[in-house]
């Protein structure tokens, strides 16, 4: 038997059209949405995928902007960049491309973000909301991986979650969130690492098995348990091909859901980051 | 064929042990002009709330901590809490503010929290503190999960590589605690599993755990077939029961198969007060009000 494929592509693509249509509510009401993304130096990918986030803005009807800065620019001038755009009255959400280069602190970045425009969810005061219960913005992937869950009809209710590992972008927040007693969550929630003794124990023990380790195709089909749902964040190049954490040939013949990559977690991220910026600008608008 | 009984985890010997040390580093602050100074806001009748903070001041004296009370009536308005804590933060002589739990329902918890400085807040509550602890980079851990590490560390259990248990997703305890095992460090680095009400099969978890903490609130529910022979289990319930205070764990029975286990009372309890001053100590260390 092969697994069902959770389509994130078709998915996102809905969540983007249901964002297009409070994008019209808001420009009805004199408010465009408006997105800046800062970008420290040349990392390619890093430019790539920002050119996704702010075509995906484009056809929202969100406007965006990009802010390049060049690699060596210092902390200050990169934390005074991002406090203009706190006080930018047409910029809703900020994030920061990462990864960053390595003299300037990701953590220092993220905190220096109006916790009002921090549509990754990354700021430590959001975090810290959503591990008392009560998110602002949930973090772009995390948020995605559960949206696509909860519309695929995967029951994460009283499921069995194991996450393996536990990243500050992913695992970490993605557990916090699936534990919450929140429509979203609800889930016992296993956190899995480098440290864990037995770790295929684990992950046979998952009807929602999330790999967010990093390493491509550790997740092999002896450790899914058969009928298992897999949610796969890895995201590697490899002679020319992406491929994730799971190794999709095998684990497809086992597990009842999966996602591909790429087209599963990816086109989610991109979409919650369209969601988080909208609702970020309602925010403004009903404020003032 | 008489029963093993579990080794007792003694919270209390550990706590003192913890606040002597504290007191140690208080007098040599002192030496250098310099004195820990803790306030505890505290809003309206609440006697638990009382006898919680009033326990926090005596062990503060003890230590050489100075500590204030602010008593606040039941309908204070959230703006009056506030400006309360603004001007404790601006305080010279207050290196940590803590706001006892619970208030009325008018005043929100979090905005209250998030107003305390956070080079002051030794309760580690404030949501930024809190989200911090995520990236494993928090200002202060929250007084009773840092306790169970220190009380688990100092009983000279494994925790890298352990099977934790948690039962209890609290944001106070079983939240933050999950966090902050499960993270990068010589003092965790464990597999966390946090169950709940929701846990389809909460037995065939507590039966895995090398390390179990008890924290729903609910006397007595973690009892003998649920637990794995050596087991170590740590109780945060504290139930008021006629026959007295009981904890989440069914002590009598469990102890007969847990191979190390903390007693209620005598066990998170004291840890808690005693993080707190530990907490109270390093803000001063840091600067915070002494400057």
């Amino acid at each position: 038997m092969t697994a069902r494929i959770i389509d994130g592509t078709q998915i996102a693509a809905q969540i983007r059209a249901e964002v297009t249509d409070r994008v019209v509510a808001l420009t009805d009401e004199g408010v465009q949405p408006g997105l800046a993304a800062v970008v420290v130096g040349d990392d390619k990918p890093s430019h790539i995928y920002v050119g996704a986030k702010r075509k995906a803005c484009a056809d929202a009807g969100i406007y965006s902007e990009k802010v390049e800065l060049p690699a060596f620019v210092t902390e200050a001038e990169l934390l005074a960049a991002i406090r203009r755009l706190n006080r930018d009255p047409q910029i809703h959400g900020i994030i920061v491309q990462l990864p960053l280069p390595g003299h300037l602190s990701e953590l220092a970045t993220q905190r220096a973000i109006d916790p009002g425009k921090d549509v990754d969810g990354l700021h430590p005061t959001n975090v810290g909301l959503m591990v008392r219960g009560d998110p602002s913005f949930p973090p772009a992937t995390p948020y995605g991986i559960v949206e696509m869950l909860l519309r695929s009809g995967v029951e994460i209710d009283g499921a069995e979650v194991v996450v393996v590992g536990y990243g500050p972008l992913v695992g970490a927040p993605l557990s916090i969130l699936l534990a919450q007693d929140h429509v979203r969550g609800r889930a016992t929630v296993t956190i899995c690492h480098v440290h864990t003794r037995d770790l295929a124990a684990q992950t046979r023990r998952a009807d929602i098995l999330v790999a967010a380790a990093g390493v491509p195709r550790m997740i092999t089909a002896d450790m899914v348990r058969p009928g298992a749902t897999v949610v796969d964040v890895g995201v590697h190049r490899i002679s020319d091909r992406l491929v994730g954490d799971v190794d999709f040939a095998s684990v497809q013949e086992v597990a009842g859901a999966i996602t591909p990559v790429p087209g599963g977690v990816g086109p989610m991220t991109v979409a919650m980051l369209l969601v988080n910026t909208v609702t970020a600008a309602e925010g403004s608008v009903f404020r003032s | 064929m008489s029963p093993v009984v579990a080794r007792i985890i003694d919270g209390k010997a550990i706590a003192a042990q913890i606040r002597e040390d504290v007191a140690a580093r208080v007098k040599a602050l002192d030496a250098r002009g310099i004195r820990p100074g803790l306030a505890a806001v505290l809003v309206g009748d609440h006697e638990a709330s009382k006898i919680y903070v009033g326990a926090k001041q005596k062990a503060c004296a003890e230590a050489g901590i100075h500590s204030e009370r602010v008593d606040l009536p039941a309908d204070v308005t959230e703006s009056r809490v506030l400006d309360i804590i603004d001007r404790l933060n601006e305080d010279p002589h207050i290196s940590g503010i803590i706001v006892q739990l619970p208030v009325p329902d008018h005043i929100s918890e979090f905005t209250v929290q998030g107003a305390i400085s956070p080079a002051k807040d030794v309760d580690g509550l404030n949501p930024a503190n809190v989200g911090s602890l995520a990236r494993g980079r928090p200002a202060f851990f929250p007084a009773t999960p840092y306790g169970i590490v220190e009380l688990l560390v100092r009983s000279g259990i494994e925790i890298p590589g352990s099977d934790v248990v948690i039962v209890g997703r609290g944001d106070l305890v079983g939240m933050p605690l999950a966090i902050m095992l499960a993270q990068r460090s010589d003092r965790a680095n464990a597999t966390v599993t946090l169950c709940h009400t929701r846990t389809k099969d909460l037995a065939a978890h507590t039966r895995r755990a090398d390390i179990l903490v008890a924290a729903t609130g609910i006397a007595r529910m973690i009892t003998a077939d649920m637990v794995k022979p050596g087991v170590t289990v740590i109780d945060v319930g504290i139930n008021r029961e006629p026959d007295g205070l009981v904890g989440d764990v069914d002590f009598g029975p469990v102890s007969e198969v847990a191979g190390a286990i903390t007693p209620v009372p005598g066990g998170v309890g004291p840890m808690t007060v005693a993080m707190l001053l530990e907490n109270t100590l390093e803000a001063a260390e840091r600067g915070a009000g002494a400057a």
